[in-house]
């Protein structure tokens, strides 16, 4: 992202470009897809939840174990990440410049990565090797 | 950027208490936001009684009776007097509107006046809209076309003017764009509603041939996605235009442009 200084001159030209355009419409699109998408797979989500209230250790292992709900669940973790950074993304931009966006938004990277593979590694485990 | 705060040396602080009018009959409260740059002075709130007696029923009567009987150093913009010229905009109680179009009985109490929001004050109610101004220049306002000028006129069929209903109205007062909390933040990047109004306007019209020129000159993560679909500029636009619809129907315009 460019941190130019804002002048009459720059604003008034329509070819300055504060940041990545092609982009711009990709995370708009992809916010919106992996919101609708996030509607579906939430409600499957609640299923599991509401079908696990009460159970023990080994009942949850079996039904997360299982290819149908963990792999759709691996699934849901994964969009609902992409979703998240892309929803911070927005919020940064509003907020942040420069090099503090810049650290900022590695930091959110980092953490939806982490999310992303701590979260969907446990569900894999437990699908493929119980 | 974000300012959640004032600085210090922009805070209003109480003003003067002006008499009110001998012999006055029915009075009503007017609370104003005076400022002047040649004074080294913090802005004040003064306060004022308008005779309403003696003035029109609209908010803007009030403000020209004030003038014209108390404090003419009170200064406003104004011109038509009939909400087509845009130019007596401002924050009343709390709501940017017109003051041409918004009636004293519309509210109780005093009347709150202040300039229109996270805009540069030039003096009391005026605010300096170069930036504005700049913005709309940058959406390129006008017919574009690449084919041969026809001899007599570019028409246009019924059903395809009608398409500019509900936009060409616009009257550039720019209530809706500084109630935009994304264009307080971000006003020098963000085009705001006023200018991506007036974009899809120009978008949509038939007779205009560089639609995908415009497009790419609006596809940025600032002058375009910073509209978080607020809506508070429909709420407010005088003229009962909605410029967050436009802008919905510009990100269409380029999500099927990308999906193509």
């Amino acid at each position: 992202m460019h941190d130019d200084k804002i002048s009459r001159q720059t604003i008034a030209d329509p070819r300055s470009r504060y940041g990545n355009a092609k982009a711009s419409t990709r995370h708009f699109i992809t916010q919106r897809l992996t919101g609708v998408s996030n509607i579906v797979f939430l409600l499957l989500l609640l299923f599991v939840v509401v079908r696990l209230a009460g159970e023990d250790r080994a009942e949850m292992v079996a039904t997360i174990g299982s290819a149908w709900i963990g792999l759709p669940l691996a699934l849901l973790l994964g969009i609902v990440t992409i979703h998240m950074r892309n929803g911070m993304r927005d919020i940064l931009e509003d907020y942040f410049r420069g090099s503090a966006y810049g650290l900022y938004m590695t930091l959110n990277t980092l953490f939806c990565l982490f999310i992303a593979v701590a979260g969907i590694g446990a569900i894999l485990k437990l699908v493929f090797w119980g | 950027m974000v300012e959640l705060m004032l600085p210090k040396a922009d805070r209003p602080t109480k003003g003067k208490t002006w008499p009110k009018p001998a012999n006055a009959g029915k009075l009503r409260e007017y609370h104003i936001y005076r400022y002047d740059p040649d004074q080294n002075a913090n802005p004040r709130i003064d306060t004022y009684f308008v005779d309403l007696d003696a003035c029109g029923p609209m908010i803007l009567d009030g403000l020209l009776w004030i003038k014209n009987n108390v404090d003419p150093t009170l200064t406003l913009r104004r011109s038509c007097r009939e909400g087509i010229c845009g130019s007596c905009s401002m924050n009343i109680n709390g709501l940017n509107t017109l003051a041409c179009t918004k009636g004293m009985d519309d509210s109780s109490g005093p009347i709150k006046i202040y300039p229109l929001p996270h805009m540069p004050v030039v003096k009391d109610l005026v605010p300096d809209l170069t930036t504005f101004y700049a913005q709309h220049r940058a959406i390129e306002p006008w017919l574009k076309t690449t084919s041969p000028t026809p001899a007599k006129e570019w028409t246009q069929s019924v059903p395809q003017r009608a398409k500019l209903d509900g936009l060409y109205e616009c009257i550039l007062c720019a209530c809706c764009s500084t109630s935009c909390p994304s264009y307080w933040w971000n006003g020098e990047r963000y085009l705001g509603p006023a200018a991506l109004l007036q974009a899809y306007r120009w978008l949509i019209d038939s007779r205009d041939e560089t639609t995908s020129e415009r497009l790419d000159n609006l596809e940025d993560p600032f002058k375009l996605y910073r509209c978080h679909t607020i809506m508070n500029c429909a709420k407010v636009c005088p003229k009962g235009l909605n410029p967050a619809k436009a802008i919905a129907e510009i990100k269409k315009m380029l999500v099927e442009r990308k999906a193509a």
